[in-house]
């Protein structure tokens, strides 16, 4: 439960980061009538381009793998804390 | 770092009771000794002139009187049981400031920064986010203008012209610090809490709490922010307006928190 909380939360930020970065970074180019392509090798993150007369964002499965890497890092890193954690603190948030 | 002219304070929610210093957020108290006693019932004094009674009423050295005195106040203020109230401008506060981190800079060391501790009145959902916003709209005000500052520099350096960017990334942040504390605070409804401010620190200091509601309280913060960047960067995708989705950047960073990166994050995990 406790890693499948990690992981799930991991997914989560990293994939809601992408997402808003991307989307920004869409937005920017398309507002200044460029089209970008943001891939590494053959996984595409997003692309702006023109079909006909408009400009077109287009959202690859890489946000997705990104998230998925996410969670697997926060996963990993939780387990490393978990070894390192002791004593008792505040509440605090 | 404490002056001798600065004072001592209770922080809201702390009382010396029978000769105990109770703490109303902890739910805990500790003994006082003599002298902590002493100094404790002198607090509306600058911190100077309690060194020179507790010197002369214990019979101490200055020396040994003001290492006591100070070694005492900041352990107090480390566990944010006693704010410490400067008597001098923040101008002249600044350039105290400077002076000392100019001699300890040889040593790779800065000045302590002292902790303060507001209070937050937790009764209801809205009291609890409201008192919370207003004790914290000082230090994100601060924020917002530094993060500002920080983004126009980067963009004149990236050949931008404008101040549209940079202003916008600086309030996402402002409010982002905001809103991400009092969402803590909103969810603490009916358990005392504080709202502490340490260095670049901020952090909202709470009674205990059962396991599963302190997860709750954890993940808030984080997702409070997050949620409305996301409502920022949609809305400006739907009506292709870049600002918008520019302000909710520094908001949706806040997810960063849900990781065991940041204190919630290990908090939500169990950690």
């Amino acid at each position: 439960m406790r890693a499948l909380k990690a992981f799930l939360l991991g997914a989560l930020a990293v994939g809601a980061l992408a997402y808003a970065l991307l989307t920004t970074l869409a937005l920017t180019a398309q507002a200044g009538g460029h089209t970008i392509d943001v891939t590494v090798g053959p996984l595409v993150f997003v692309s702006v381009g023109e079909e006909r007369d408009a400009i077109v964002t287009t959202f690859g499965p890489g946000v997705v793998v990104l998230a998925l890497v996410g969670g697997l890092a926060n996963l990993a890193a939780a387990r490393l804390v978990r070894h390192r954690a002791a004593g008792r603190v505040d509440p605090v948030d | 770092m404490i002056a001798a002219r600065d004072r001592l304070s209770l922080a809201p929610g702390v009382t010396v009771e029978h000769g105990r210093l109770a703490d109303a957020v902890r739910g805990d108290s500790w003994p006082l000794n003599a002298s902590g006693a002493f100094v404790l019932a002198r607090m509306a004094d600058p911190v100077g002139l309690i060194v020179r009674d507790l010197a002369d009423v214990f019979s101490l050295s200055q020396e040994a009187a003001r290492a006591d005195v100070l070694r005492f106040a900041w352990a107090l203020n480390a566990l944010a049981l006693v704010n410490v109230e400067s008597g001098v401008p923040r101008s002249r506060r600044l350039v105290d400031w400077i002076r000392l981190a100019a001699r300890l800079a040889p040593a790779g060391a800065l000045p302590a920064a002292a902790a303060r501790r507001r209070a937050i009145d937790t009764r209801t959902v809205r009291r609890a986010f409201g008192s919370c916003l207003a004790a914290i709209s000082t230090r994100a005000s601060l924020v917002a203008g530094g993060a500002t500052a920080v983004a126009a520099q980067l963009s004149l350096l990236a050949g931008a012209a404008g101040l549209v960017v940079p202003l916008t990334l600086g309030l996402g942040t402002g409010v982002g610090l905001g809103l991400h504390e009092a969402a803590h605070a909103a969810s603490l409804r009916g358990v005392p809490s504080a709202l502490v401010t340490r260095g670049r620190r901020t952090y909202v200091l709470h009674a205990p709490v059962s396991p599963s509601r302190r997860s709750i309280v954890a993940l808030a913060g984080p997702l409070a922010a997050m949620g409305v960047g996301i409502v920022l960067v949609v809305a400006g995708a739907i009506v292709v307006a870049p600002v918008l989705a520019i302000a909710g950047c520094p908001l949706v960073a806040h997810a960063l928190a849900l990781t065991v990166v940041g204190g919630d994050g290990r908090v939500a995990c169990g950690l």
